[in-house]
Formats: C-alpha cells, structure tokens, sequence
C-alpha cells in the first residue's frame, strides 16, 4: 500500500499524530542559562531523565525509556569517539545534533514498517563556541531547533505555555532564581497538559497553588552545566538533600 | 546488552588502532625514554610526583614533559618509559573511566579501574618486548569506600601490585628507594603519619636527589622556572600543587 504516495503522506501524518499523543501527557523539560551556567529540570515519578552526555554537553529526554536510554548511548558513543579521535575541544552540540542524532531519529520516523523513536530531546552545552547554540531540541520526525537563552520539551501546548512564561528570563540571574523560574515554567507546561492556559496567563498564585498540589508524587530532577566546576566534566546532578534546601531557599511553593 | 568497554566501541567502529606484531627492528630505533616517578602514602591521602625530562640515548629529547596525569576526580597515573605508548594508555584509561561513568551512570569501581589499565599495558607487550615501548606506571587513587588513599604499579605483563608506603619507577628510582625506606623507616615521622608540608618536602627532595645521580632525570631549573609535576591525591580530590609551594621548598 505503501507504493501509493497518498498513502505514504497519510501513513507519516498517522505516525506523527500517534507520537503527539504518547507524548502529550509527557512532564515537560525546562532548560535555561544563568550566570554561572546551564540548569536542565523537570520532574519525574521514576526514570531518570536528564544525564551527562560529554564534559560540556547534557541531554534530557521525554518519551519511552528505553527509546530514551537507545538516544542516549547513541550520543554518548559518538561524543567519546570523536573525543578519543580528535580531542575533547571538537566534540560540540552543534555536530552531535546535526551529524549525530537528527538524522538517525529521521531515519527511523521514515522508516515505516519500523517503530520511530516514541522521544523529543533536548540538549545542552556549556558556552558553545563558533557561535553555536546553547540549545537543542529534537522532534520525534528529526527536526531539530536551536535557541540560546532557554529551550523546553513537552506536548505542544506544554512548549507552548512554558515559552509564554520564560519571557521573563534574565541570563544574568542566579541559580536560585533560575531554578524557581524553571520550576515555574514547569508548572505552566504541565498546567497546559489539562488546561489549555498559556504561562503568561498564570497568576504567581495560580503557580504557587498548582505546584503545591501537583508536586506531591513527583521526583524533581535538576541537572547543572557549572561553569566554575574544578573538574573536566561540568555536569552535576542535585542530590536529593541540596534539592531540599534549594527549594525551601527558592520558594517557589 | 550492549558493552560498557570503551576500547570494545572502538574496536567495533574501526577505531582502535592496529596491535603491533614483534618485528627485529629494534636496534635500529631509540625510543624517547628516562623518567624517575614516586608516590608516597601520607596522612591525608597520597602525594605523586615525576620529574620533567624526556631523553633520548644520552640526549635532552624535552625538559618539560608532564609525568602525571589526572585520570578522573580520584585518580593520577604517574608514567615512566615510552612517552608516545604512556600518554596513549594515559588517555585510554581516562576515556574507558569517563565513558563507563556516563554510559551506566555509575562510577567504575576501583577493582573495575586497576583492571582496566592491567589489560591496556598487556596490550603492549609486544611494543614493550621490542624495547621500544615499555610503559611502567604508578597509579594512584583515593579509596572512598575505606576513606584512603592507594598506590598502585605494574609489571610490562600488567601486573598488579599495591604499595604500602611508597612506590618509585623509572630510571632514577633505584637511587632514591634505599633513601625512602630509610625516611620511612628510621626518620623522625614515618611517611604515613606526615602531614602534608613534611610529605611535600620529601618527595620533592627525594626527585632531586634521583635528578643529581641519573642524567635521564631532570632536576628543578629555577632559571627557566621548571618544576617538577607534584599531585595530591586527597578526600577532596586531586590538585596539582603550585609552583610558588614547590620554590619555597626549593628554594
């Protein structure tokens, strides 16, 4: 049947439909810069979701864990081959998203009697050089965009709400303050899953009150690109204990 | 499931480089070689030191070369013989730590380490059989688990052995042993129970005493301000120690 170009356009519209909606219950991603570095958060009932790719570059995903986990290796592999081969200055965001993984994801989205990667993804590098992006996200079909200040992933309307909400992103804020901007964002994405409401619609207290309702059940996970970080690697998981103080100092809810 | 061996991705991509069959050309090659490496086990953790020259037969080949490596938050490998073979085990073993931590999202135990750069030096034997790239390396780390710090050498075959108090290779090293057993034995504070200025100076003063009898081990130079590469190796992770503490030991 697939001969048929109708219906090859109709059999990719059914695919990219069925991704929409395994995707559209999904707990957004919330990434943006401050001034010390990158901060990647979202919440979670279980499986990690945000991870270190190479020392510079974080990768966070939303979809199935195991389409997921196959994005991530995938990243990881190429990232430290081209580190080994080359040097660790020429592994970058831009090659890794543009060589790397957008056209294996598009390939399998075309790829019909296939089953297409069930993920969007989002990735991170710290002050990308050649005026590259900070920002990543890629779509379940392969496309992928680039942004510097902050980037999310969710269902549409999630993306849609959370962009809406981080007009008021200064880069030159501090942590905390950026972490209670994202999880803020967060809640206006996850708001919009049920409610179509964008962010900038949202009172502080619609937030406040959402957060202190939803939050219950979830897992908050927090990555960080730290500039200042003695260390090669500049990723940095928040522990469970620093994730208690932050936001109780935060006060987000 | 997939492997979590960085040296099996690159075989499997085609990027591990060839492994050298023996072949009777030895003496006609020299390879760049002398070097006097120690680490000493001290109250806070361990200190490693190597002095900076590469020669050549009786030639200064570089009078800068770095003999310690960090390999990851816990860890140094202090190389002696071939620089070309050691840096290149020196980036293996850093790469196989990185990739397994980011792949399985757990660092690689300490055995899972040692083990890792057992099998890239017996992979050079036959460089090594050849006389043209014998790699003898110190590697040291901080146990978390027992809360110490550890040193660690190797035979070519890439045996494992740990040290108690101290460890020295290269070529200078058998001058200074005899010293460090004595300072370790019948000095005044037994290198395990000096804290960190004491061990400083001892290590420093036990290269120079390496420099001043083997030619292929490089002395300070406070003319050209070359100094010797010292690393801690502690709780708090690894830092290289400045040259400003090593002039004022120096002098």
């Amino acid at each position: 049947m697939l001969e048929d170009p109708y219906r090859w356009v109709e059999a990719v519209r059914n695919r990219r439909e069925y991704l929409e909606d395994q995707l559209k219950n999904a707990s957004p991603v919330v990434a943006v810069r401050y001034i010390d570095g990158i901060l990647l958060l979202t919440t979670t009932p279980g499986p990690r979701k945000v991870f270190e790719i190479y020392n510079q570059i974080s990768f966070a995903s939303i979809g199935h864990p195991a389409d997921i986990e196959k994005l991530r290796k995938l990243l990881i592999d190429v990232a430290h081959i081209e580190g080994f081969n080359l040097s660790a200055s020429d592994v970058n965001l831009s090659r890794l998203v543009n060589f790397g993984i957008a056209p294996i994801i598009k390939e399998a989205f075309d790829d019909l009697i296939r089953s297409p990667y069930l993920a969007r993804a989002l990735l991170a590098e710290l002050d990308p050089v050649n005026d590259g992006h900070s920002f990543y996200t890629v779509d379940p079909d392969g496309n992928f965009e680039g942004s510097n200040d902050f980037a999310a992933i969710g269902s549409d309307c999630s993306i849609k709400s959370i962009k809406s909400y981080l007009r008021r992103y200064n880069a030159e804020s501090s942590f905390i303050s950026a972490f209670d901007l994202a999880l803020r964002a967060w809640a206006c994405g996850r708001f919009a899953v049920d409610d179509k409401s964008v962010g900038e619609e949202l009172s502080d207290e619609d937030i406040s009150s959402f957060l202190r309702q939803q939050i219950h059940g979830y897992r908050i996970e927090c990555g960080v690109l730290e500039r200042q970080a003695p260390t090669t690697s500049k990723f940095r998981l928040i522990s469970i204990d620093e994730m208690k103080v932050i936001i109780k100092e935060a006060g987000s809810f | 499931m997939d492997s979590c061996d960085f040296l099996d991705l690159l075989r499997e991509k085609g990027n591990l480089p060839d492994e050298v069959s023996l072949v009777n050309s030895a003496e006609k090659f020299q390879s760049i070689e002398g070097t006097t490496i120690l680490a000493i086990r001290y109250r806070d953790g361990v200190l490693v030191a190597g002095d900076r020259r590469a020669t050549m037969g009786n030639v200064v080949v570089y009078d800068r070369a770095e003999k310690v490596i960090p390999i990851d938050d816990d860890s140094v490998l202090a190389i002696s013989g071939s620089p070309a073979i050691a840096y290149e085990i020196a980036r293996m073993l850093e790469m196989s730590v990185q990739y397994y931590r980011r792949s399985q999202l757990q660092d690689l135990s300490l055995d899972g380490k040692l083990r890792s750069l057992s099998r890239l030096l017996r992979q050079n034997l036959p460089m090594a059989m050849q006389g043209v790239g014998a790699v003898i390396p110190i590697y040291a780390l901080f146990d978390r688990s027992e809360d110490i710090g550890k040193i660690f050498f190797y035979d070519l075959l890439g045996a494992t052995f740990e040290s108690v108090d101290f460890c020295t290779t290269g070529s200078g090293s058998h001058i200074i042993r005899g010293a460090l057993y004595y300072a370790n034995r019948w000095g005044d504070v037994p290198l395990a129970k000096m804290d960190d200025k004491m061990a400083l100076e001892t290590i420093v003063k036990m290269l120079e005493t390496a420099a001043e009898y083997d030619t292929a081990t490089g002395g300070y130079n406070s003319t050209s301000l070359i100094y010797p590469t010292v690393m801690r190796v502690r709780t708090d992770g690894i830092s290289k120690v400045s040259e400003e503490e090593l002039k004022s030991i120096l002098g």
